[in-house]
């Protein structure tokens, strides 16, 4: 909303500057800023055209004599509308306009004493089509930048969308009022219409008053330039006298109005829901397709207007036009809210009946326009018709002082708010210590309770003057944070152990999906702003892939990242942690005895990122899990696995697979691992504790609990197991640890392939007794025991000697 | 020559003997030289049998005080020549130890996800809870039961991403307030990090970015309570001495609601770009919980009051680390994350 200073001051005198006004008003509840219309030029003076003629080369130039009251001068133009007799402004030779400097200047021989100019020379618009045409009665060599108010403070105000009572010059002025105390005045033509036959009907509910105004024998023209000068600082552009009141009114009273050629309507005039699949044409020159939640003004043969949203062209005003019937009219919000956004049209007009209209006010806007069009267009009032259907009921509202003290934690003074409820024109009144207030029209949307007049009362009275105090928490209420202590540990975890952080975008395309022929997610994203950015993803590795493509743009291959997101699924989301590494191990350097070896010749590899990986569990304390086959069609299917604990898997390991690799183009050396951290519910009251996810298990594990440390020294044995290639060592390793009470630790220290199909194992194994010393004979035949007890699961198993 | 010139022939000997030696190895011959079974000494000593009572404890006096001595200067000698070998081994060892480490590397934090850590725990160490939900979220939560009723203009103050499951993209953590209030009975106070997507992109406006919720209800909580408490938390964030100005503004699930301005931490207060001007930055909208919130959360308004707010961690961190273009917090270029090494 712009509202120029100019026009603010026809309903407040301002005694402060536009500065303090701005300041106050954005410390009220209104965003406001300054700007100005355009800045004083100094050089441009009002002349008359007197004479205009062909340049004799150019035909694309006039050259005119313009006269200013003293002197003549030639003036070249560029302008094909000129005439004999406009007043115009001319730019004296010297004169800086913003975008050139005027100097006395030839155009084919022809000299050129200056230059006439349009608002765009003025840097006021964007495109001009014409000279700007001043009106008849103007003074010649008048001052050019004081007539157009050049330099005029602007405030250009956001309202949010409970303010729909601040849409108009007239709402901005009885906030400044309320906060500064100026006085308000208002200029309402006393106009005695007389209430005749003009057959209108209303056949909906979601049109709230209608009232229709015939005028006949008007003369569509030009508006004087101070209306049009204020519709321009308001930011709109003038078209003709009727138009440009209509528009005028909705700036300053914020009530939409609409005027019809009244000889383009065919019959009676009704107010109705639209059919479905009729069609109008509107302003804007675009064929609309209604449906029946529409309200439209139609007339015996077709639609004239999407009612509250936009005129059709069939009616609109021309310059042919005679007669009008002038709409003043109140629409329901939701209906007029609902066409606008179906459609996809928004104007001054929606945009306040959307926010609400002050259905009060109705007959003041309708002889405020009655009285402007007699005075700019003439004619005379042929009759009107108000139908005010749905009758404004102001409701009360009790306001104690005890509640503004509850909210706000401070006692006020009475007086002093019902003061500030009545400058806001809110009538308020002290009832038995307690405020009452009716709810005026205008802000019938925004306050029905008690609340609402608080807000009113702190606002007007600055939120700065409520002191800071603070809350007693209640220690009932506290809980551990173990969720987020889970999250921070596991990302501190990673950023630690060398992996940077990302956050990537949780949208991603089907694209993505299709390449690696999985299922595209189910959760889409109906009005995308990219379809590459439409399917809400399943897993994390669609941004660890995207993360490595963007930085091999700029030559980095070797990352190790990871990131800690969302996916989405079609009843739940799980948090996930994606880990990447890439490349070459990025550890710095490394030294071999005393000489340097710089790392970036080691790349990863499984062994190396699982590490990275187990570590990550054993940090939260949980051993218990289990290296399964994975089945993921983009991993090699050798080198990765799944990770289960309890039975359920948590999450994969792996090399990516050479083609998807292929296929991203990207490094073939890259380990990629997705952990499923938390089940999110999306239904109120299901528990985020389920199995199969490290957040559930990290609350559920079990403390260790102590065992005694052994009284007796361990007798350390090497034993070298020869097995089967195929066999697992992990697997090996554990039906060694549990096939005898006495191995107290053991650990694997090499690993060597015999033949084709044999291997050996060799483990350091430490026995201890809790109850004595073991010898060498009882460690022997302990040995024995074992051997014999892993061939009943491993047949071919020896010791190798 | 006289056994007792003899003896102290033997000293001598002793002494300029020990002095040229320079290594253990030597020493050691020289120990069992004079001292061995063989030694010098033992063999006079053997020889004392020979002398007269007298004689004898004359000269093995003398003898004894001579190997006394020869053992405590034994002694010495090796331990100095001990400590001078372990000086050598050292010095071999010398390294530079200005030469780069080779451990590995830490990762680099996201400037967003530390931002939003640091701020959840502020509010964790006054007593807040942390709580969350899911991003994609009933229309009911996200809006109507937030008092933004379905064809409200305040629709439009969040543009959303409508999902093919007739849910939406939360725009707001502000659903997590209703959750909560809905499976807990206040006392409330609580925060809610997360997600939240709009549909918007250029440089100050990212589709998905960072917000963190707060709520505040018990039985006397009021709009000063509210703006101690955010002082506490700015103070927190932006150091003591920032000044912080609240304004009304309208949010649909508060009233009275306000935004939250800082002065501008570029310029000081002066006016510049990142500030348009003013001097100030807009930091958080907040208010006091609508009776109409509370309402659709079957908690009583007239027992109990409240207050919540809202701020984008993007818009926080984007300040703190002077960060011009929204959309390099989520392109993941190392050479924009390496820049945030260590920051938390």
């Amino acid at each position: 909303m712009r509202v120029p200073i100019s026009w603010l001051k026809d309903f407040i005198d301002i005694n402060t500057t536009p500065e303090d006004v701005a300041n106050r008003l954005n410390l009220s509840g209104l965003e406001t800023t300054i700007t100005k219309f355009g800045y004083y030029i100094e050089g441009l003076i009002t002349v008359e055209i007197k004479d205009v003629q062909k340049h004799p080369q150019r035909e694309k130039l006039n050259i005119c004599k313009v006269y200013d009251g003293t002197e003549l001068y030639q003036v070249v133009t560029a302008d094909q509308s000129v005439k004999v007799g406009d007043k115009v402004i001319l730019a004296k030779v010297g004169t800086k306009l913003p975008s050139k400097d005027i100097n006395l200047v030839e155009f084919a021989g022809v000299k050129s004493e200056g230059m006439l100019i349009s608002l765009e020379d003025l840097g006021l618009e964007e495109k001009s089509d014409t000279l700007f045409i001043l009106d008849e009665d103007t003074s010649l060599g008048v001052d050019g930048s004081e007539l157009l108010g050049l330099g005029e403070e602007i405030f250009e105000i956001e309202i949010t969308p409970n303010r729909g009572d601040c849409l108009s010059v007239l709402g901005v002025a009885r906030e400044v009022s309320a906060i500064f105390g100026f006085k308000k005045k208002d200029n309402i033509p006393t106009l005695n219409l007389l209430e005749k036959d003009v057959t209108i009907e209303v056949l909906t509910d979601d049109c709230y008053r209608y009232c229709g105004v015939v005028i006949k024998d008007v003369k569509v023209k030009k508006s004087p330039l101070n209306i049009r000068l204020k519709l321009i600082k308001a930011g709109l552009s003038p078209i003709n006298n009727i138009v440009d009141i209509t528009n005028y009114l909705l700036i300053q009273e914020g009530q939409p109005l609409h005027a019809f050629d009244l000889d383009k309507i065919e019959g009676r005039l009704t107010v109705r829901k639209a059919e479905d699949g009729e069609r109008v044409i509107t302003l804007d020159s675009v064929e609309r397709v209604l449906s029946k939640d529409d309200v439209v003004i139609a007339d015996d043969a077709k639609v004239l207007a999407l009612a509250g949203v936009i005129g059709g062209n069939n009616s609109k005003i021309t310059d042919e036009t005679q007669n009008i019937l002038l709409e003043v009219a109140v629409f329901d919000p939701i209906s007029v809210r609902k066409t606008s956004k179906r459609l996809g049209i928004s104007t001054d007009s929606s945009y306040r009946f959307e926010r609400g209209i002050d259905i009060e006010r109705v007959p003041i806007v309708r002889d405020k326009a009655v009285d402007m069009i007699l005075s700019l267009a003439g004619g005379k009032v042929e009759g009107f018709k108000d139908l005010y259907i749905k009758p404004y009921k102001p409701s009360k509202i009790i306001l104690s002082l005890q509640k503004i003290e509850k909210v706000l934690g401070e006692k006020l003074d009475s007086k002093e708010c019902e003061g500030i409820l009545n400058s806001l024109d809110i009538p308020t009144t002290l009832v038995d210590g307690a405020l009452e207030s009716v709810v005026p029209a205008h802000r019938y949307l925004d306050i029905s309770r008690d609340i609402d007049l608080i807000e009113e009362i702190a606002r007007i009275k600055g939120y700065d003057s409520f002191e800071p105090s603070y809350p007693k928490l209640s220690t009932q209420s506290f809980t551990l944070q173990r969720e987020f202590d889970f999250f921070r540990k596991t990302r501190e975890y990673f950023l630690s152990n060398g992996f940077t952080e990302v956050v990537n975008y949780t949208f991603t395309s089907e694209e993505f999906y299709q390449k690696l022929n999985l299922p595209v997610p189910t959760i889409k994203i109906e009005n995308y702003i990219l379809k590459s950015q439409s399917v809400m993803r399943d897993t994390v590795f669609a941004g660890l892939i995207e993360t490595v493509r963007e930085n091999l743009r700029f030559g980095r291959k070797d990352l190790s990242i990871f990131e800690i997101s969302s996916t989405f699924f079609k009843d739940h989301e799980e948090i996930k942690v994606g880990i990447l590494a890439s490349g070459k191990l990025i550890n710095g350097y490394n030294y071999t005895d005393r000489e340097i070896k710089f790392s970036t010749t080691k790349e990863w590899d499984i062994l190396t990122f699982k590490g990275v990986i187990e570590n990550y569990l054993r940090s939260l304390g949980l051993f218990n899990f289990k290296i399964t086959k994975s089945d993921k069609s983009y991993l090699h299917p050798y080198l990765s696995f799944n990770i289960e604990i309890d039975g359920k898997v948590v999450g994969y390991v792996g090399k990516l697979h050479p083609k998807t690799a292929d296929q991203f183009e990207i490094h073939s050396n890259c380990y990629i691992s997705e952990l499923k951290l938390k089940y999110v519910p999306r239904i109120l009251g299901e528990s985020s504790l389920k199995d199969g996810y490290i957040y559930s298990c990290y609350i559920n594990k079990l403390n260790p609990v102590y065992r005694d440390i052994p009284k007796y020294p361990p007798v350390k044995r090497d034993i070298a197991f020869v097995v089967n290639v195929d066999v697992k060592e992990g697997e090996f390793e554990e039906d060694l640890k549990l096939a005898s009470e006495y191995i107290y630790r053991l650990r694997l220290f090499d690993v060597y392939r015999l033949s084709e199909d044999k291997k050996s194992l060799a483990y350091s194994v430490e026995f201890i007794s809790p109850h004595r010393s073991l010898s060498d004979e009882e460690v022997n035949s302990l040995v024995d025991e074992i051997l014999d007890k892993l061939k009943l699961k491993y047949n071919e198993l020896t010791l190798r000697s | 020559m006289d056994i007792k010139a003899q003896l102290l022939q033997v000293k001598t000997d002793f002494e300029s003997e020990v002095e040229s030696v320079d290594n253990l190895q030597s020493l050691n011959e020289v120990k069992v030289k004079y001292l061995g079974k063989k030694g010098i000494i033992t063999s006079v000593l053997k020889s004392l049998g020979s002398l007269s009572p007298e004689e004898r404890r004359e000269v093995g006096l003398i003898a004894n005080k001579i190997k006394d001595f020869i053992e405590e200067t034994l002694k010495t000698k090796e331990e100095n020549l001990k400590t001078r070998e372990l000086e050598e081994k050292l010095r071999k060892e010398y390294l530079d130890v200005t030469l780069p480490h080779s451990w590995h590397q830490i990762g680099y934090s996201h400037p967003v996800i530390a931002t939003l850590y640091e701020i959840t725990s502020i509010f964790i160490s006054m007593g807040f809870s942390v709580e969350s939900g899911p991003e994609v979220e009933l229309e009911d939560y996200n809006f109507t039961m937030l008092n933004i009723p379905p064809h409200h203009p305040a629709r439009d103050m969040q543009d959303t991403f409508y999902l093919n499951n007739g849910m939406v993209l939360r725009t707001h953590t502000s659903p997590v307030q209703i959750r909560t209030m809905l499976t807990k009975k206040p006392p409330i106070s609580m925060v809610a990090p997360g997600r939240v997507y709009r549909k918007d992109l250029d440089p100050t406006h990212s589709p998905m970015f960072h917000q963190i919720e707060g709520l505040v209800v018990d039985k006397d909580i009021s709009f000063r309570d509210l703006k101690g408490v955010l002082k506490i938390f700015l103070e927190a964030i932006f150091g003591k001495d920032i000044p912080i100005r609240f304004r009304p503004s309208y949010f649909p699930f508060t009233e009275p609601s306000a935004e939250v301005d800082i002065g501008c931490t570029v310029c000081k207060g002066v006016g510049c770009k990142v500030c348009k001007g003013t001097g100030w930055l807009e930091i958080l909208g907040c208010g006091m919980v609508d009776p109409e919130v509370f309402k659709a959360v079957n908690i009583d308004p007239q027992e109990y009051s409240g207050f919540a707010f809202g701020l984008g961690i993007e818009r926080i961190a984007m300040l703190k680390y002077q960060i011009t273009d929204i959309r390099l917090l989520f392109n993941n270029d190392m050479r924009f994350l390496s820049q945030f090494e260590g920051i938390g």
